[in-house]
């Protein structure tokens, strides 16, 4: 039995399904935040995963790529706290549900 | 086999971090968790070679992002909401659907060839960065992208000062903030 990278890609796999499911089913604003940065992790994992498949200088790419998610990911975490601090302060509330006075 | 020892225990503490962060009652309890799964991802990221990936998750995911979102956390006192309940009934809706896209995607991924190439690249840090600040006409152009990013977290910096200020001029933000 030796590492397969059949396996990280099911463990990327479970890790973005569980994202997913904190992202549509929780309430808290805060974990709808946390479920799109644990989807944006595996989406790395997964991209990691895959660049060691491939020869040389082809994986280095896969093994760049990760790095920019990140950045992306900081800014979006950033920016996304930002939203949550200003509605927050108007509402009162971290339950998505009372977020729904936007809607046309 | 060593390697698929390690893996398998990074593996369980990182989906264990993931279900505690979708089970938890109080946020920061999830953001723990969730500090724990980047952890390991990062002896995974170590595990398969990227030993630069891995670093930079510790240092930007774990370090950064997560202390910012504690912060926010702790600032803003979610505790005080604990009357609002975890799932509701859309949840059971969701659930079903994100089992069934991940059996079609476990599906799909089982039935591809995946192999691990000998001649791979461990990702080093003078080979990430000398991939990286490729200046020459026929290299991959990643400096442009790394500028691109520089300037997404400048603009992202600049948005959220102006977003969390206080006064932000308009007569209705600042009544509800007198109120609060």
């Amino acid at each position: 039995m030796e590492l397969q990278p059949v396996y990280i890609q099911i463990l990327a796999l479970i890790l973005f399904a569980l994202g997913i499911a904190v992202t549509l089913s929780r309430r808290n604003v805060f974990f709808v935040l946390m479920g799109i940065e644990l989807a944006l992790n595996a989406v790395n994992l997964s991209l990691v995963g895959f660049a060691k498949t491939l020869p040389a200088m082809t994986s280095i790419t896969g093994q760049i790529i990760p790095l920019f998610t990140i950045g992306v990911a900081a800014a979006e975490a950033c920016v996304g706290l930002a939203v949550v601090i200003l509605i927050f302060r108007s509402q009162d509330s971290v339950d998505i549900d009372t977020y729904s006075n936007m809607k046309g | 086999m060593l390697a698929l020892i390690y893996f398998l225990i990074l593996g369980v503490i990182a989906v264990g971090g993931a279900l505690c962060v979708l089970l938890s009652k109080h946020p920061l309890y999830g953001a723990l968790s969730l500090v724990v799964t980047m952890l390991s991802l990062a002896g995974i990221y170590g595990l398969l070679g990227s030993p630069f990936v891995g670093v930079v998750q510790v240092m930007v995911y774990a370090g950064a992002i997560m202390m910012l979102l504690t912060f926010v956390i702790m600032v803003l006192n979610g505790a005080r909401d604990n009357r609002t309940p975890r799932f509701d009934k859309i949840s059971l809706f969701v659930i079903p659907a994100i089992i069934l896209m991940a059996l079609m995607l476990s599906f799909l991924i089982l039935r591809t060839p995946l192999v691990f190439n000998p001649e791979t690249a461990r990702g080093t840090v003078s080979l990430t960065a000398a991939t990286l600040f490729d200046t020459s006409a026929s290299g991959p152009g990643y400096f442009l992208l790394f500028e691109a990013i520089g300037l997404l977290l400048l603009s992202a910096m600049a948005t959220a000062v102006i977003l969390a200020k206080k006064k932000l001029g308009s007569p209705e933000t600042s009544d509800s903030e007198e109120v609060h």
